[in-house]
């Protein structure tokens, strides 16, 4: 869940340390992964271990960790969304995505306080937004849903996590959340009007690796994909175990798992391929996510995106 | 009419109706069964409020019947049982033999506050067990588990143990009890060091027995957040609750909607100990483990059909087939190489064996293989007779240039395993003692890495060429040493070649008798070519000259030498010089016919002379004298002034004589101081008589010989020719001698004419 907890980082650090080597050539692939319930079944295949030595998750707490680790060389691969994977490019680290670890179909949410019953009537309005997120995002697809400029509505950018009190003390008329966030502003009177499925195939948590690892380091990307099938095959068949284990690592409630997991689609083997083909779903997404934040100035450059996708490291089949 | 119909109708269908349904509340009475997992009254206790409380919401009259694993199973064979409860494993068993509506609920089993709609199993041993703390510690363990088609209590254990490296079912002894009180028991007695049974069991003993989990370890435990039981393995739904086919539809659904009615604090959930059931569960994971673990249903291997094998080891296959297809390609490629190699091999040694020309191997300077045409060549029956000696065996011992036939071979072979090519004339032995020159070549056909040299040697029969070319040597040598002029010319008798001694006859330099026609006899000229053109030859005798003018007599040949075709190509002449000859036949001849000291006619040529003139005369009509000469007087000159001086008076006289003769005349010495004439047409008597007087007259004078004057005087006889009768030579010559003598007897110095004696 803390996927969104999202903040700056250092632009210099990044930069500097983007030209060091990857992963080195004895030790296994270094993959940064951080708790989210599409993360999950990395998770699963690591409790179990079916990992291979090739592959060492690196956990951290937030999406930030991976995208140091990444920028800083520290990490060859990690687990991200489509957007952050966009904002590495741009700063001239070249990503490979090479599976699809779930996608967004209700878990990001608009919240509006009573009375704005359509998208239109956003205009003007307060929103509370954290635009260096996935929340950012959501905010340009609902805008442009909506039929809105970037200018008719007032942003009022700050972590998500602050969303609910600023929600208490009257600051904003609207969120672009997600769950726990969600439920808080819902039971202080919010509405649901807008969620990610609505926009359907948009937000999507991916696993990236260096270009680097995936062109001298195949084997291991292999396997770390294969763990990820295998770990999503554990949590769709064994359900009433898995939900147990997510719960453990999150610290949340059983049930609080199965409707986080209603939030979003965990794409099986044949829609990673269908998503992953070249200018398929991925790269036509990333395209057009691309050019939206580089107007939107949540990048400096164009990052050019070209081969992000790869479906080469797909297994044949699960076991 | 039809209103009629249709009240009847309607009333029969409506009785019907009504009886059906009389029939099925008075008869129906269902039976549940339940898996006995514990001993039977602890499940009677619980569940019969359950079958109570469905009884009474569905009207329905619900019979509660607890079992064990087989019962339930004979009991439902049997069609005893409407519904049943039993644990996944057991459910995938019977659903594997009959096909059953399905799972109507999943059982939601409460602990405490919080219920779960999972299960899984548990490791327990005793809480002292030190030496058992981690699941690899299980192995050569006794365990005690409820049985085998116990989810909890026995699959989800092996699972568990399977990931961890240890196949229990193997090594392991493992006790079924049938229930897992009984395991818990066998663990607590020590009976069994470590023992499995599913969750909920410990917590439901516990409240009987609250110092339980200090009396018991549980393995391998499992961080589930939210999940309230102690568990071991990973989770699995929990118990379906099971309708069977021949149940209505009408009483399921009653059935089902009274199971999701049950609230979590009813009195009948908290009698069974459940929160209540949930929407069936997905028994998938329960069939995967079962699978895995090979456990009835799925204990028997699967029908693996090899489209299954295929795809499940398809890189395998896809190998093997590649490896197999490689080794497929290679074999037969070396199969269709050694074929080549084969042929090839054949085609060699066909190609030796059958080459007209002999050819053998030689290994280490012995004959190794050979052919026919060698075997032909040296006139033997069989290469046999060959094999395994060597080329000196077969050769004399001298070659023909001194060498000795063996040392000349050895430094050969050792030339051609250094890898040069011999080639050289040699002479052979055959098997018949004759000698063949053949030209031997040698040439190495071994590798450079074949430790030893293999040489081929190739015969080739010269003899025939040899003998030609002594032969041509030798007719070389004969034109060039014959004593006789040899010429070529070209079909006009141009000369083309010509030998040395042509050369010397003629005199010509050989710019000059090249080119030329050979020396020719004067009379016939070019026409012996055509002599020889017709006839083959021509020869003869003829008077040349040499280059310097002098002449030469040749006996020449001329034959003509014809083409292919019959036409004369060329003609060769042969001449010598025989001048020499002729000069020596011309003195013997002139020996034969005069006399030695005058030079005179001997008596020889006097008689054919005679023989010519009387011819002449007999065909001229004219006459002839045949006149003989007798010196007087002779002997006393000899005697007394020696046979010179005798010798030089006869010279004298006889070469006056010859001055007093006419040139047709002969005048001839026939021996000692006798002379005969011929003298030819003699006109009358008076001029023979006065030629006949000057004769005596120039004999008379005196001749000075020795110094001294002599004289003598001669008597002379004569007859003529022809005469009455015929006469030949001698007679004639005979009758001048008779008149020679008459002479004589007359007084010398005389002459007389024959005359018949008078008869």
């Amino acid at each position: 869940m803390q996927r969104r907890e999202f903040l700056g980082f250092s632009i210099a650090a990044g930069l500097s340390a983007a030209g060091l080597p990857g992963c080195s050539d004895s030790g296994p692939l270094r993959f940064g992964i951080h708790p989210w319930i599409g993360y999950e079944p990395l998770y699963l295949a690591n409790d179990f271990n079916w990992l291979p030595a090739t592959v060492a998750l690196q956990p951290g707490s937030s999406a930030t960790d991976s995208m140091e680790g990444l920028l800083s060389g520290a990490l060859d691969g990690a687990a991200l969304t489509l957007d952050e994977t966009i904002r590495i490019w741009s700063r001239g680290l070249e990503l490979v995505v090479v599976a699809v670890a779930d996608v967004s179909a209700g878990a990001d949410v608009l919240m509006v306080s009573a009375g704005i019953d359509e998208l239109a009537a956003l205009k003007g309005r307060r929103i509370a937004v954290e635009l260096n997120g996935v929340s950012g995002i959501m905010l340009l697809k609902i805008l442009e849903v909506a039929g809105l400029g970037p200018n008719d509505v007032i942003k009022v950018d700050m972590p998500v996590s602050q969303h609910a009190e600023a929600w208490s003390r009257g600051e904003v008329d609207a969120s672009v959340c997600y769950e726990p966030t969600a439920s808080v502003i819902e039971s202080l009177g919010g509405v649901r009007l807008f969620d990610s499925s609505d926009v359907p195939e948009t937000i999507f948590d991916v696993l990236v690796v260096t270009r680097e690892a995936a062109e001298k380091h195949r084997r291991p990307v292999s396997d770390l994909v294969g763990a990820h099938f295998a770990g999503l095959q554990h949590l769709v068949r064994n359900l009433h175990d898995s939900v147990y284990r997510v719960a453990d690592r999150q610290g949340i409630d059983p049930d609080e798992v199965r409707s986080a997991l209603a939030t979003v689609m965990l794409p099986d083997l044949a829609a990673n391929q269908r998503y992953l083909t070249a200018a398929g779903p991925i790269e036509s997404m990333a395209g057009s996510l691309s050019r939206l934040m580089l107007a939107e100035g949540m990048i400096d450059r164009d990052p050019a995106i070209q081969r992000l996708s790869d479906a080469s490291f797909l297994p044949s089949r699960v076991p | 009419m039809n209103v009629r119909r249709i009240a009847i109708s309607l009333f029969l269908l409506f009785a019907t109706d009504f009886l059906v349904a009389a029939k099925a509340c008075a008869d129906e009475a269902l039976t549940l069964g339940v898996f006995a997992y514990r001993p039977d009254q602890v499940l009677q206790e619980r569940y019969q409020p359950l079958a109570d409380y469905l009884s009474q919401q569905t009207g329905i009259q619900i019979r509660l019947e607890v079992l064990n694993q087989d019962n339930m199973s004979r009991a439902i064979a049997a069609n005893r049982l409407d519904f049943f409860l039993t644990n996944p494993s057991h459910f995938l068993l019977i659903r594997s033999e009959r096909s059953l509506t399905g799972v109507l609920a999943t059982l939601v089993r409460r602990s405490g506050e919080s219920s779960t709609a999972s299960l899984g199993g548990v490791i327990i041993t005793r809480a002292g067990r030190n030496d058992i703390e981690h699941l690899a510690d299980l192995r050569d363990k006794t365990i005690a588990s409820p049985g085998v088609h116990f989810l909890g209590g026995y699959q989800t254990q092996v699972l568990e143990l399977l990931d961890a490296g240890i196949d229990i079912r193997r090594v392991n002894l493992i006790r079924f009890l049938g229930t897992h009180d009984r395991v818990v028991r066998s663990v607590l007695a020590g009976d069994a060091d470590v023992g499995f049974i599913r969750t909920s069991i410990l917590e439901q003993l516990a409240q009987t027995d609250p110092d339980l989990f200090t009396r018991v370890k549980v393995l391998n435990r499992q961080r589930l957040a939210g999940f309230p039981y102690v568990v071991s393995t990973r989770l699995y739904p929990e118990w379906p609750l099971v309708a069977l086919p021949h149940v209505n539809e009408r009483s399921v659904r009653k059935i089902a909607s009274a199971l999701f009615a049950i609230e979590p604090e009813d009195d009948v959930a908290l009698a069974a100990g459940i929160a209540g059931f949930s929407p069936p569960a997905d028994y998938q994971s329960v069939e995967y483990l079962a699978r895995t673990l090979r456990v009835p249903p799925y204990d028997q291997m699967p029908q693996l059909t090899w489209v299954d094998a295929l795809h499940q080891y398809r890189l395998w296959v896809f190998t093997i087939l590649v490896l197999l297809m490689l080794l497929v390609a290679s074999s037969l490629w070396l199969a269709r190489s050694k074929r080549q190699l084969a042929a090839e091999q054949r085609r060699l040694r066909q190609l030796i064996r059958g080459w007209p020309q002999a050819a053998l191997l030689i290994r280490g300077g012995l004959f190794s293989d050979t052919n026919q045409a060698s075997v032909d060549l040296l006139r033997y029956t069989s290469s046999e007779s060959l094999i395994g000696k060597d080329l000196a065996v077969f050769s004399p011992e001298y070659q023909p240039d001194g060498q000795i036939s063996r040392q000349k071979l050895a430094p050969m072979l050792e030339r051609v395993s250094a890898g040069q090519v011999e080639q050289c004339e040699w002479v052979l032995n055959r098997s018949d003692g004759k000698e063949i020159w053949v030209e031997l070549t040698m040439a190495p056909v071994h590798t450079e890495d074949e430790p030893e040299a293999l040489i081929l040697c190739s015969l080739y029969d010269i003899t025939r060429r040899k003998r030609a070319e002594q032969r041509q040597r030798l007719a070389a040598s004969v034109f060039e040493y014959a004593r006789e002029a040899i010429f070529i010319t070209d079909n006009h008798g141009v000369v083309i070649d010509a030998n040395e001694a042509y050369l010397a006859i003629t005199g010509r330099p050989r710019h000059r008798g090249i080119g030329r026609l050979p020396p020719l006899p004067v009379d016939e000229g070019t026409g012996i070519f055509a002599s020889a053109r017709a006839q083959g030859f021509w020869s003869g005798e003829f008077t040349s000259r040499r280059n310097d003018g002098e002449p030469v007599a040749l006996a020449a040949t001329l034959s003509s030498v014809r083409g292919d075709h019959g036409e004369v190509s060329h003609f060769v002449g042969i001449f010598s010089d025989i001048s020499r000859l002729k000069e020596q036949e011309r003195k013997l001849r002139v020996m034969a016919h005069y006399d030695a000291l005058t030079g005179m006619p001997n008596r020889v040529l006097f008689a054919d002379r005679l023989q010519q003139a009387m011819a002449l005369t007999r065909r001229q009509g004219g006459k002839l004298a045949v006149v003989y000469i007798d010196l007087d007087e002779f002997k006393p000159v000899n005697d007394a002034f020696g046979h010179e001086a005798g010798d030089q008076l006869l010279v004298e006289v006889a070469t006056r004589m010859r001055s007093e003769l006419r040139e047709e005349d002969t005048l001839a010495r026939l021996g000692g101081d006798e002379f005969a004439a011929i003298v030819m047409n003699v006109q009358d008597d008076a001029s023979l008589e006065s030629l006949l007087v000057r004769l005596l007259a120039r004999v008379a004078e005196p001749v000075w010989v020795a110094d001294h004057s002599v004289e003598v005087s001669a008597s002379i006889g004569y007859t003529l020719f022809p005469q009455t009768g015929d006469l030949d030579g001698d007679q004639l010559l005979r009758q001048s001698d008779q008149a020679m003598y008459q002479a004589k007897h007359q007084g010398r110095n005389r002459y007389v004419r024959f005359s018949a004696p008078s008869s």
